[in-house]
Parts: structure tokens; sequence; C-alpha cells
């Protein structure tokens, strides 16, 4: 099967995040018995087996078992840590956790999936439907299916994004101090993470800002806020998302989102815009022929029907928010438009804030692996000028993501692309400072608890990987 | 027309371990010589013979694989095994390491100068092929990363006149590059060796690309016009016109096209060095014929690594092996 995570990914070898252990991690405790016990083992008609003693005395034996979690740390087999990736997060998996809903009522999960504007908008431009149309005719589609809720990440976002800007402003007061705090390279990216985690190290972790991806603060949210809230503990929920690419397998599988003292994860399974499609079709459904349902709007950027996006780009748009923020708090300066200048190529922009000419803010966008290569080796040699950089693994970022849906026969990847572009930013924007919705939940949820059961919720950490010479995950 | 390949000298330029790659300088006055010891020496002729003039020995941590000289003369850059490119700057008699150019995961293989000298390509065993951009002042910077072999690529070789890139790998392919919009793509994959690509020569003009293989064939490229001049620019198609067969005893590790004379060398793991030359070219182009005009079956006591004419001084030859060697040789086309 060929790769499907991002180029970046790729590259760093995943099998260094999840690899096979040497010790066996099953290791069974066998009973002794005093003497010579020779025993047959006899397999039945149905495929059971039995051992039968010396004196005829017959025992049915038990299956052995294995979890997914065991193969995962097993060195037994060369299932590669992508494969069991997949295996473990797919939609076969949301169905199978459907179908043992339906079957079992004492094992009942509460089953919410958070859908982010990326795979709405690749839905949106394969059915012809607005990006809102999308979002009513998939909670339509999915509740029918037994899911109980459908949230948009657009809304998780909103919070990234305020703490990405109070971070950035912290960064900016302490740079004088703190040689590392600028310049704050975007997070949200799980590629870009894993690839900066293993190939640079202690240099770069420092840099990257520690606020949670909108993937995982919805988990925070809905694990956290949303199980009180319901009155059930977090391992009762069972979490999915939609996201436009494979590496958010990755991240939804981070010890730092697993919550030990339940033993389930924040986000349990991300499936791909592709991997709906695979439903949809399964199912023998098309998006537009499925009967719109209002939207679930608890942990949803909505207004009337419609969910409303961010501005800026279609990865986030955290250079935008963050610049605009900035500008205000640290300078007084209001700014209206962006005015984004090219350097190398289309995935490496600039925006600078100058008065009287002089340089306050120099921000850039950096995509895809041959960017980020030369804004590593720039930072490297200390001649890097940024105050802010929002790093992607694709190229042309995440509405290009590695899981959204492809183009058609008679339309190229550029032309799809573009379609998608314009849909997603055709949703109407809301401004997260004045989202009321936001600031009550930060209210009601993160300031009651207090700050230090609070920062762990809204933000996470990195660490430097070690290059894996074990013998078994040498590819040559 | 029979030719002969005479020993002019031969140096013992990486005692106790192989030496990997020799390479002219542009003027054709000195010889960079690189090996397992991790060390890179500049040879130039004093007198009749060729003496040690510079040794680069801190620049790496690994084998030195490849040396290339720029276009200018006044760089030289380094791929090693310790997964970094080095540039050297040449000030008078020394070399100073201007940079290191970081990014591959592991052992690189192949650099060389593009034409222009602007730009700058290395391959590797991470299976990828990365081009360079060199600014005004000496600034290096990735312009593209291309993944287009499935397993570790041998060697990279710009075209002598077009912006266009071809490597080759162990999958067996050879692969063309051109740029598109503002990224690096594979615009063809020539197929047909039945093992490891070890090496790649363009012809003087750029019309042919010789490719040589652990299938013990040199195979000649030429590249094909599409019919009805409806051609996208951006298409390339490559057909293999000529394949040399039963003249070499194992792996074909090198072949160079010399510019002068349009004679073809190789270096084999039989330790022999050969030279074929293209009998009249007139009689049909899409059908070349090459004939074996110079044989020196024991040119070293072990494996050919590299072979490398002198760019100025048309059947000067150098050729280096797994025992540390290189040796320069004058070829006769008829003796």
């Amino acid at each position: 099967m060929a790769s499907h995570f991002s180029g970046v990914l790729k590259l760093t070898d995943l099998d260094d995040f999840i690899t096979p252990s040497q010790a066996c991690v099953k290791p069974v405790k066998v009973e002794k018995k005093q003497g010579r016990s020779v025993a047959k083992i006899q397999i039945e008609d149905d495929g059971s087996y039995f051992q039968v003693d010396q004196d005829g005395q017959r025992q049915k034996l038990e299956k052995a078992k294995i979890t997914l979690n065991d193969c995962l740390a097993c060195s037994g087999c060369i299932t590669s840590a992508e494969s069991v990736l997949i295996t473990q997060q797919s939609h076969e998996e949301l169905y199978r956790v459907l179908r043992q809903n339906k079957v079992s009522s004492s094992e009942q999960k509460v089953v919410v999936v958070s859908v982010s504007p990326q795979s709405r908008a690749s839905l949106a431009a394969h059915y012809g439907l607005s990006s809102s149309e999308v979002a009513r005719r998939l909670t339509s589609f999915l509740k029918n299916l037994g899911v109980h809720h459908v949230f948009d990440t657009g809304f998780s976002r909103s919070f990234s994004l305020l703490e990405s800007q109070r971070e950035f402003l912290e960064r900016f007061r302490r740079k004088e101090v703190d040689k590392k705090a600028l310049p704050m390279l975007a997070s949200a990216c799980p590629g870009w993470i894993c690839y900066a985690e293993k190939t640079h190290g202690e240099f770069i972790l420092p840099y990257i800002s520690t606020t949670r991806s909108p993937q995982q603060m919805m988990g925070s949210l809905v694990k956290g806020y949303f199980a009180s809230q319901k009155g059930v503990s977090p391992q009762q929920i069972y979490h999915v998302t939609v996201m436009p690419c494979y590496d958010k397998k990755l991240e939804a599988s981070r010890p730092d989102f697993y919550l030990s003292k339940y033993e389930t994860r924040e986000v349990d399974c991300v499936i791909t815009s592709g991997e709906v499609l695979k439903m949809l079709e399964e199912e023998n459904v098309s998006l537009r022929d499925v009967e719109v349902a209002p939207l679930d709007t608890m942990f949803s950027n909505v207004c009337g029907e419609e969910l409303l996006g961010h501005a800026g780009s279609g990865s986030g748009g955290y250079l935008h928010h963050i610049y605009k923020h900035a500008a205000k708090q640290l300078f007084g300066v209001e700014v209206d438009e962006l005015t984004y200048k090219t350097i190398k190529n289309k995935d490496f922009q600039e925006v600078t804030l100058e008065k009287d000419g002089q340089v306050l803010l120099r921000f850039a966008a950096v995509y895809g692996f041959r960017n980020i290569q030369n804004l590593v080796q720039k930072l490297k040699r200390g001649k890097s000028q940024y105050h802010f950089v929002e790093v992607m693994a694709c190229p042309s970022g995440s509405l290009n993501g590695g899981g959204q849906l492809k183009p058609s026969s008679d339309q190229t990847n550029k032309e799809l692309l573009q379609q998608v572009e314009e849909l997603y930013h055709g949703e109407r924007t809301s401004v997260p400072e004045q989202d009321s919705r936001v600031a009550e939940l930060y209210q009601s949820w993160l300031e009651s608890v207090g700050k230090e059961i609070a920062r762990p919720l809204l933000h996470t950490q990195y660490h430097a990987v070690e290059k894996n010479t074990n013998g078994l995950s040498i590819k040559w | 027309m029979k030719g002969a390949l005479e020993l002019l000298q031969r140096v013992s330029a990486h005692p106790d371990a192989r030496c990997w790659c020799v390479a002219w300088s542009p003027s054709g006055t000195l010889l960079a010589s690189c090996g397992g010891d991790c060390a890179i020496k500049i040879w130039g002729k004093e007198g009749d013979s060729w003496e040690c003039k510079c040794v680069m020995a801190d620049g790496h941590q690994r084998t030195v694989r490849t040396v290339a000289w720029s276009p200018c003369g006044k760089y030289l850059a380094s791929a090693s095994f310790d997964a970094t490119t080095c540039i050297w700057k040449k000030t008078n008699d020394d070399f100073e390491s201007l940079t290191v150019l970081e990014g591959h995961e592991n052992e690189v293989k192949c650099v060389t100068w593009a034409p222009s000298g602007n730009l700058l390509a290395t391959c590797s065993r991470d299976k990828s092929v990365w081009i360079w951009e060199v600014d005004e002042e000496d600034e290096y910077e990735c312009v593209s990363v291309v993944n287009s072999h499935t397993q570790d690529v041998k060697h990279v070789v710009w075209h002598p006149t077009q912006e266009l890139l071809a490597s080759a790998g162990y999958d067996n392919k050879v692969c063309i590059y051109k740029e598109v919009d503002d990224d690096w793509e594979c615009r063809a994959t020539l197929e047909g060796h039945e093992s490891t690509v070890w090496s790649l020569a363009f012809d003087p003009e750029g019309q042919r690309l010789a490719s040589c293989s652990d299938d013990r064939t040199v195979k000649i490229w030429k590249k094909s016009t599409l019919g009805d001049g409806e051609s996208d620019s951006s298409d390339e198609s490559w057909k293999c016109v000529c394949t040399l067969s039963g003249f070499h005893g194992r792996t074909i590790y090198d072949v160079a096209w010399c510019r002068l004379t349009g004679a073809l060398a190789t270096a084999c793991g039989d330790d022999g060095v050969r030279v074929f030359k293209e009998e009249d070219p007139t009689v049909d182009p899409e059908q070349p014929v090459f004939f074996m005009s110079a044989h020196l079956p024991k040119a070293h006591g072990q494996d050919v690594n590299c072979v490398s004419w002198n760019p100025k001084e048309a059947g000067l030859l150098a050729t280096c092996s797994d025992n540390g060697e290189f040796a320069i040789w004058k070829y006769n086309s008829d003796s």
C-alpha cells in the first residue's frame, strides 16, 4: 500500500515513533505440573482444541488473545507502524463501535464525531454543495448510523487561535531574556511536529508553540468538559475526528494525549475525508440525497443554519490571527488586510508590519518539506528574522492534505484544490476574540478548574525522538 | 581501429582505504580524489609527476563518496556517508570549508554542479534527490526534494546544456527531472536495466545518455522527438538505442563520455578499464554501434570505482580503485 502520510512524515520514518520492541509484551505464566505429563492435542470438528491426558481426561483449551495494543509493541511480525496505525483508526473501527452499541446495552458508548472545516470543504467540492450544506447532511448521515453528536473543530480552533495569540504575546515580551522565545513556530501540523522531534530534536523544540491543535483541543473539550456535563466518564465516550490527512492519526495516538487515569485517548479515532466518502459509498448513499438535520450547536462554530469559519489560510489562519492581535496589542496598529509577499515559491510567503521605516513584525507562512528545510537551516545559523512562522508539512497547506478527496477524471489536482479553497473561504468568518460562547466556556470551564489544571488542557509538550538503530527497523 | 591505454602514473592516494572518486578540475590541471579515509586530496602536476597539493581531512566524519568541481573551478563539493555535503572554496592553493549542506537522512552518494553554476544536485540512500540553489552571497538553499526512486539513489548528473537532471539507482531505474512551475518533477523513467544502475553520462551534445549497471551492460538512451509536433514542452521521452553487453565480466561502476573525442570509458568490478568508440554515426543515428577500442584487464589490483576524462587534454584519463590508488592513463585511439 502506498504511503498516505505527508511527504515530511514519510521521510522521517514512522517506525521511530511507534517502534517494535525487543521483549515480548505478553509473557504468559504457565502452570507447570510435576511429573511426566504427556498430553495429546485433539482438534474437534468445530475447531475447538482439547488437551487429552494420559488417563483420557479432556480439557478445553482457551484461545490466545492479542489486542492491537499488544501488537504494536511486539517485535514478532513485520507489520509496520504505518499499517498498525491505519488499522487501529479507520472507519471500520467506528462501525465496530456503533455495532457494539446496538448489540450490548450494558457497554454503551457515547459516540461523538468532530468534523474539520477542511474535510467539509473537500466533501463540498465533491458533491457540489456548500460547506454548511455538507455539515447538515453529514450530521444526518452520521446520526442515522448511531452517532450521538456531530461537532465542528472550527469551534475548538477558536480556542487554539486565542491561546496561540496569548502565547505569542508572552513570548514576544520575554524575547530579550529568552533567546529561544522567538520565532514562535506553529504546532497544529503533526507532520511538522514529528519531523521536528525526530530530525532536529532539542534544538528546535523550544521554538514550537505549545498550544494544542484544534483536534486535540476538541479532545480536551469532549473528554473533559463534555463528559462532566453529560455525567459520563471519559472512557464511555468514543471520540472520532474527521481530518484532511493521515498524519492526524499519529497525533491522536501520542502518549501526551492519553488520559491514563481513565485509560482512554482524548481522540479515539481519526478518519480522513476520503474514509468518510468510503462510508457513504458503502452505504450506497450520496450526500446530496441525504436529508438535512439541524447542527449540534454545543461545540460548533455556528450561526443559525450556517457554520462559520475563520479568516486567514486554509490551514487554520494562525498567521492571520496572531499577526492582527499582536499588531494591536503590542503596537496599537489596527490591521484590516494582510499583504502577503511570495518569497521563493508560492508555499513561502511573508507579511511584515512596518512603521516609520522600521520593521515591527515579520511573519511567514512556510509550507512543504523543501521550505521547512530552508527555514530550519536558517534558524540553525542564526539567520532567521521572523517572529512567527505558520509551518505546514503539505504544499498548499491542509486543504491539500493526503486524506482529502481525489479529483474526478476530468479535473486536475490544481483545479480541484482551487475549488476546495473557494468553498472553504466561502464560509462567513467569526472573530475568536469576539465569540461570546467561547468566552463563556473559558470562564465556566477553564477558569473554574484553575490555572494548574487548565494549562495541560490547552497546551502540550514535545519530545526529541532518538533515531532508531534497532536492526529490525532498518529498511535496506 | 585498435586503441591502447598507457599507464602514466599510479598513486597510492588513500592508503588502507577505498579510493571512491577522482575528478578533474575544469582547467584540467588539478585532480581531486576522495575515499574511505574520510579525506579529500588535491593533486597537481609538478614536472612529470602528480603530487599532493592539499589535504582536507576534517571535513567529514565518514567516507567521502564523490567530489565535484563547480564549472568555474573555484568551488569543490564533497558528498559523504556522514549524510552531509560540504562546499569548499579554493583560495590560492588552499581549500576552506564554506558551508555544510544538511538534510539527507543518511549516506549522500553523489553531488554534481549544473553547467550554470547556480544549481547543485545531491542524492542519497534515503531514496531522495535534492536540488539546491546558490545565490550571490554564497548561500545555499534547498529548491526541491524529489522522491521518484524506490531505493538508494547512486548517481546524479546534469545535462551539459539544458536545465535537466538525471538520476540512477538501486531500483534499476533512471529518472529524468525538469522544473515545472516552481518545483522539480520526474518527467521520465527509463527502465531496461536488470539490476542497479550505478552511473550515468551524457554525450557532449546532450542528445544521448549512457548508463552502466550491475547487470554488466552499458545502455545508450536517446531522447525521442514526439512525432506530430504537438508535444507538451514538459514531456520527456527517452528510448534505449543501444546495449553494450558481453564486454564486462562484473558490475560496471562508472561510465564517462569524453567531451573532446566522444569516447566512452568504463570502470569495472573485474578490475578492468575499457574504452568504447562509436562507429560511423551517420549510418543510423537511431541505432548507434559502439566497438571496444581498448581494454586493460588489470588496470588496478581491485574493483575500479570511477573513471574520468580530462576536460582539456584529449585522451588523458584518470581511474581509481578499492585498493586506495588512482592512476593516470593516456588513451591512443590507433596504436
